[in-house]
């Protein structure tokens, strides 16, 4: 199969195949006599997932024994697999197969799974083309269905009250934010007369009030979904309130994936201006103080966990802002690393507190939030899922040997590699932010290895291997990357570099 | 200074868009909520519409602006459903009454 | 014929696969976990021990890591062998005395594992010459510290001292972040040994940053001023890990920093007269806080941090030698008291000495130990300590270090020497308190105390080796070979040892006639209350942490929950990024 044939697959069959597993799994559950059996829309789900992978093999190992980014059109509609492509598509697609897998046992009881699965992966599809669209509408509209099919499975429990209270607020602010997108889109049209990125480049290169105008609205647009302080009230909620494997998705994936967004957008018309990559340093610096406040207080470990991801996004943040404003490649490949690890850690982290709060209330029928208080003791019944939790806790609070230590570091010594005295007391920053981040990470790991377990921990159900699977495979993913980081660097180098030929002056 | 008819349409395009805004600022209801998202697509829309006016890609334009319209109508429809629910789960489309998930 | 590079590698790997296989075991079968942790400790300490005979020069090992990781290699100098050895060794007792010391513990496989990850990243942070390699086995000894020091979670306690040593240790490891990050930056690189041999590398005031960075680093891991509040604290962790960790090992990591990067910061201005000061106030402060302290393990903490002092203020002196010298003597007794006092603390089943008191006719043998190693502390002649400490503070008084500072150490010596008088005497003499029920000593806590007591009173026969060691594998350092009889000229002949042992000898008398001395006493009350509340030190971290979650608490109220005020948020914000850009522009 030659690349292009892989490629038009590999946007097309995640499609295709939401709508068969729809279908499938709705003319299955409306049948009586299914009633008790197991919906064979997960395994489509499944498979569906491992095909997009395969049609993405075949389009990486075309762009590696090429040496070159592969270029592809569908009439005007411009795509580009590069780098930036390639790690996006591969992290969302592991993670993504990862909770379906887990989503097995977590949907067990619950109506609607065709649903579920159908949405999840629409969701994937639309991030692989979102990583490849060269054109900024194209790049709106495959955003657009991410949003939408996100904010489906945020309200996925859809008789309770928090969650559909979750989904609305993400609805509209989502809408709200995308439809400022749309103006900047149109703002930047006006001044240049197009919309590919590459053409972008080439026609801009003086500022011009237009482009500053649309860029800003583009910013906020996308920093909605970036969860951006103070554009981030949404986020603990939907996070909070979604099931786990979504929100192990939305934190983990659809964050950064706006992020990466952004950064396109961004990358089309930075010319404009010198103010992007401080811009987003300055909302680096506030996602991170905010993030970790708000967190430190937090008795809900979902919301706990959601505020955490608001750190870790102003980590990121932190280093392309470097990259775009002072060329500081090496902070963008520590970013690009940090968001590959962000997104396993954080995943193990709410599949692992998915895990009790399954077996705690969901499992029993109730949707009470899991707080912290319940998990006293948890190692007791539960040694494994309680051990990975806390590999998943002490890395995100930057421990060695674990991976988010790995990448935060790789972050900081490309902050610092500017040589700029003020990056390097925004190293200093950073750092203390990564140690408050403990201040609320470590108790919680402490309640879990009490010798006296709490009442739910007692009676709560055991664990099926269908949710052992994922965490295992993450933990160890979080624990080799910590030791071996080099193993990724063949992913989060190629990506550094096409963002950093994108922003070069 | 004089007023031409471009700057006349791009001032009702940010226009609609304010008004949008201003009924997601004030207005509790969630049906108005839902309508003042429309307010907004319709400004994204006449703006897109009116660039590629502008640019001289008069179909460029529209068939952004279709899509957009493809794109808003689910949210609508998405943000009506939710709607429904809530009427159904809470008893009330008041958005005070789905302010329980803070701090 | 020995290897070296094998070696380097089964001591830091050995522990760590040990800590795998105790995991894996699962604490229900609790026998083999304190055979196959004894076992592992064991192997790692001979193959640590056996590098004196493999020793070669340069680096050993390397291993190219790529990207901003640099090659993680390993040396084996004076300096880091010598750790490395102590680091095994004492973990190896310490493993052995918990055989009979958390006998019946539940999670026993959290606690070895934790103990034998501890010891190879010991080994590992003194054999690298890598800095990144060195930050990161820097910040997994603080982890391990933590999980150890929390070990009983159930008791809020012990979690609170987990997480304000984890807390304030890693704020200093942000020191050694920045100092990391900064060296990687101006050279590409972390090679140490290039760094020291050539620091004119780096412009000036970086040099600058990095030399104080990697000094706020150093106090931070070794309880010095003003970071010393969390090592007193730490002292809920099982007795085993006072000893290795909070005495022995990891709080020496902040010692073996500075004088591993002496030579390169020692032109930096004012680095050595801070490095000086620092190590004065701590062991002043922290003697005079052991002069009040009722809990053993308290005063045993803060006369850990009183003697890192005097390590501290040795590097800053110059005398690199005496510094490691006293930290070795330092670790081997002060090893020896804290598994003592942790012997006696099981036997009897409380910390507090004023419900100890004639415990010396119940267990003779803690007595002799204890007793031994308190001499050693207090530096009484022929004991270890003796001779590390005259070293340090001859050193005080060469190449022009200044005076007072000097005085303030000889003082303190004297301190030393009354408050352990008075911890002995609380424990072991006196009348008996309370009807406690004492339990004999365990055959393994014997195996384990025997050769740290042994140690006490002959590891000072060992300067000719070891000062060999030191100026052969550290030519940047400059240290003079010493040999005994040359210790012996250079100790007693000087006239400032006799003045030394006048105001220890001073210093034991103030305890034996107290009762004569009751109207200084009274004089001296506002001292004592005021060390009693640690100088004030305790309330500026309370102060700290109230405010940190005061602000977070107060930022909930952001988090409104309302639709409208969630898009005013987005309405602010968009106004504000227009307002900056058009600003910029």
């Amino acid at each position: 199969m030659d690349a292009n044939t892989a490629f038009t697959w590999m946007l097309t069959f995640p499609m295709i195949s939401s709508a068969v597993i729809y279908l499938v799994g709705r003319v299955f559950s409306r049948n009586v006599k299914n009633e008790n059996k197991i919906n064979p829309a997960r395994w489509l789900a499944l498979l569906s997932l491992l095909g997009t992978g395969f049609f993405l093999y075949l389009v990486i190992r075309n762009v590696f024994s090429s040496g070159q980014s592969h270029y592809q059109s569908f009439g005007e509609v411009w795509f580009r697999f590069d780098g930036i492509s390639m790690m996006l598509s591969l992290l969302v697609l592991v993670v993504g197969s990862l909770v379906t897998i887990y989503s097995f046992t977590y949907l067990k009881k619950e109506s609607g799974q065709e649903k579920f699965y159908a949405l999840l992966v629409i969701m994937i599809g639309a991030i692989n083309g979102l990583g490849c669209a060269l054109d900024l509408f194209n790049l709106w509209v495959w955003f657009e269905i991410m949003t939408i099919s996100s904010i489906v499975l945020v309200a996925f429990y859809k008789d309770q009250p928090a969650s559909l209270e979750a989904g609305v607020k993400y609805l509209v602010q989502s809408a709200t934010g995308s439809m400022m997108v749309v103006f900047g889109i149109a703002l930047v049209f006006l001044e240049t007369g197009t919309l590919n990125f590459e053409m972008l480049r080439m026609s801009i290169n003086a500022p011009s009030p237009y482009l500053l105008i649309g860029g800003a609205l583009m910013v906020i647009g996308f920093g909605v979904k970036i969860a951006m302080v103070p554009l981030h009230t949404w986020l603990p909620d939907a996070h909070s309130q979604a099931p786990s494997g979504i929100s192990a998705m939305l934190s983990g994936i659809v964050i950064e994936v706006g992020l990466i967004a952004l950064l396109r957008a961004i990358g089309g018309i930075a010319l404009s201006g010198q103010n992007w990559g401080n811009l987003l340093i300055g909302f680096g610096i506030l996602n991170m103080i905010v993030g970790n406040l708000l967190a430190l207080r937090q008795k809900e470990v979902k919301r706990m966990l959601a505020y955490s991801s608001l750190s870790h996004v102003g980590y990121m943040l932190l280093g392309f802002g470097v990259l775009i404003s002072l060329n500081g490649l090496l902070a963008g490949i520590g970013a690009v690393f940090h968001l590959i690890t962000h997104g396993l850690m954080k995943s193990l982290a709410f599949l692992c507190a998915g895990v009790f709060l399954y077996n705690f209330y969901i499992a029993k029928g109730s949707h009470k939030p899991l707080v912290l208080d319940d998990l006293n003791g948890a190692s007791k019944k539960y040694p494994f899922t309680a051990f990975a939790f806390s590999i998943a806790l002490l890395s995100l609070g930057g421990l060695p040997p674990l991976a988010g230590f790995m990448s935060k570091w790789q972050l900081l010594a490309g902050v610092a590699q500017t040589q700029n005295t003020t990056m390097i007391i925004l190293v200093v920053f950073a750092g203390l932010m990564s140690v408050l981040s403990l201040g609320y990470y470590a108790p919680l790991v402490n309640r879990m290895y009490r010798n006296k377990p709490s009442a739910l921990v007692s009676e709560g159900g055991a664990v099926s291997v269908w949710m052992y699977l994922p965490i295992a495979l993450l933990t160890l993913a979080v624990v080799v990357l910590g030791i071996v980081p080099s193993v990724l660097y063949w992913l989060t180098g190629p990506a550094g570099y096409s963002l950093f030929i994108f922003f070069g002056q | 200074m004089n007023i031409s008819t471009p700057m006349i349409v791009m001032i009702a395009a940010f226009g609609l868009f304010g008004v949008g805004l201003y009924c997601l600022l004030l207005t509790r209801n969630l049906i108005r909520v839902v309508v003042g998202l429309q307010i907004m697509v319709k400004g994204a829309m006449l703006a897109l519409i009116f660039v590629g006016q502008m640019r001289g890609q008069p179909s460029l334009g529209q068939s952004m602006a279709l899509t957009v319209i493809v794109a808003d109508t689910i949210v609508a429809v998405v943000g009506l459903a939710l709607a429904v629910q809530v009427k159904r789960s809470v008893g009330s489309l008041d958005i005070a009454d789905i302010s329980k998930l803070k701090r | 014929m020995l290897q070296i590079e094998p070696l380097v590698m089964i001591t830091i790997l050995v522990p760590w696969i040990g800590a795998l296989v105790v995991w894996l075991i699962g604490n229900r079968h609790e026998k083999i976990q304190h055979i196959i942790a004894v076992i592992f400790s064991v192997i790692a300490a001979i193959s640590s021990v056996s590098m004196l005979w493999a020793y070669k020069s340069g680096t050993i090992l390397s291993f190219e890591m790529g990207s901003s990781f640099g090659n993680f290699s390993f040396v084996t100098d004076g300096l880091g062998l010598f750790l490395a050895i102590v680091a095994t060794v004492i973990g190896a007792l310490a493993v052995i005395f918990s055989v009979d010391y958390m006998h019946g513990d539940s999670q026993l496989g959290r606690y070895y594992s934790f103990v034998l990850f501890f010891i190879g990243a010991m080994a590992g942070l003194v054999l690298t010459s890598n800095l990144l390699l060195m930050f990161i086995f820097w910040e997994i000894t603080a982890l391990c510290s933590y999980v150890l020091i929390s070990f009983y979670n159930d008791d809020p306690k012990a979690v609170a001292g987990g997480m304000k040593a984890l807390i304030m240790t890693q704020v200093g490891g942000v020191g050694l972040l920045l100092a990391a990050a900064l060296l990687y930056a101006y050279t590409g690189s972390f090679d140490i040994n290039i760094f020291i041999s050539n620091p004119s590398l780096l412009p000036g005031n970086i040099l600058t940053i990095l030399a104080f960075a990697m000094l706020i680093a150093a106090a931070a891991k070794s309880a010095q001023f003003p970071f010393q509040t969390w090592l007193p604290d730490a002292m809920e962790a099982p007795s085993p890990i006072s000893a290795l960790i909070h005495a022995a090992t990891m709080v020496n990591a902040g010692v073996y920093l500075l004088a591993r990067f002496y030579p390169a910061f020692k032109d930096v201005p004012g680095w050595t007269l801070s490095v000086m000061i620092v190590g004065m106030l701590s062991a002043l402060l922290a003697a005079l806080m052991a002069l009040v302290a009722n809990d053993l393990k308290r005063v045993l903490a803060y006369s850990t941090v009183s003697q890192l002092g005097y390590m501290v203020y040795a590097v800053g002196a110059g005398g690199i030698l005496a510094s490691q010298f006293h930290l070795f003597s330092h670790s081997v007794f002060k090893a020896l008291l804290f598994l003592a006092a942790g012997a006696i603390i099981h036997s009897v089943g409380t910390r507090d000495m004023r419900e100890m008191g004639g415990l010396g006719k119940e267990l003779p043998f803690a007595r002799i130990v204890f007793i031994i190693g308190a001499f050693a502390l207090a530096g009484i002649p022929i004991f270890n300590g003796f001779w590390s400490k005259e070293l340090i503070l001859e050193s005080g008084l060469e190449r022009g270090n200044p005076i007072w500072i000097y005085v303030i150490m000889l003082i303190v010596a004297g301190l030393t020497a009354l408050y352990t008088a008075r911890c002995v005497w609380m424990v072991f003499y006196g009348e008996k308190k309370l009807e406690l029920t004492v339990h004999p000593l365990g055959r393994n806590m014997k195996i384990a105390l025997a050769p740290l007591a042994f140690g006490a009173i002959t590891t000072w026969l060992l300067i000719g080796p070891f000062s060999k060691m030191m100026s052969t594998s550290l030519p940047i350092h400059s240290i003079d070979e010493i040999n005994l009889s040359h210790l012996f000229k250079h100790v007693l002949l000087a006239p400032a040892t006799w003045i030394a042992l006048a105001i220890i000898a001073l210093g034991i008398m103030t305890w034996v006639g107290r009762a004569a001395l009751s109207g200084i006493q009274r004089a001296l009350q506002p001292i004592a209350s005021t060390a009693q509340a640690s100088f004030g030190f305790e309330k500026i971290n309370k102060l700290i942490v109230d405010a940190t979650q005061g602000l977070g608490e107060s930022l909930r109220a952001t988090q409104t929950g309302k639709l409208n005020w969630n898009i005013l948020y987005i309405l602010i914000a968009l106004v504000v990024v227009f307002g900056i850009l058009i600003i910029g522009a």
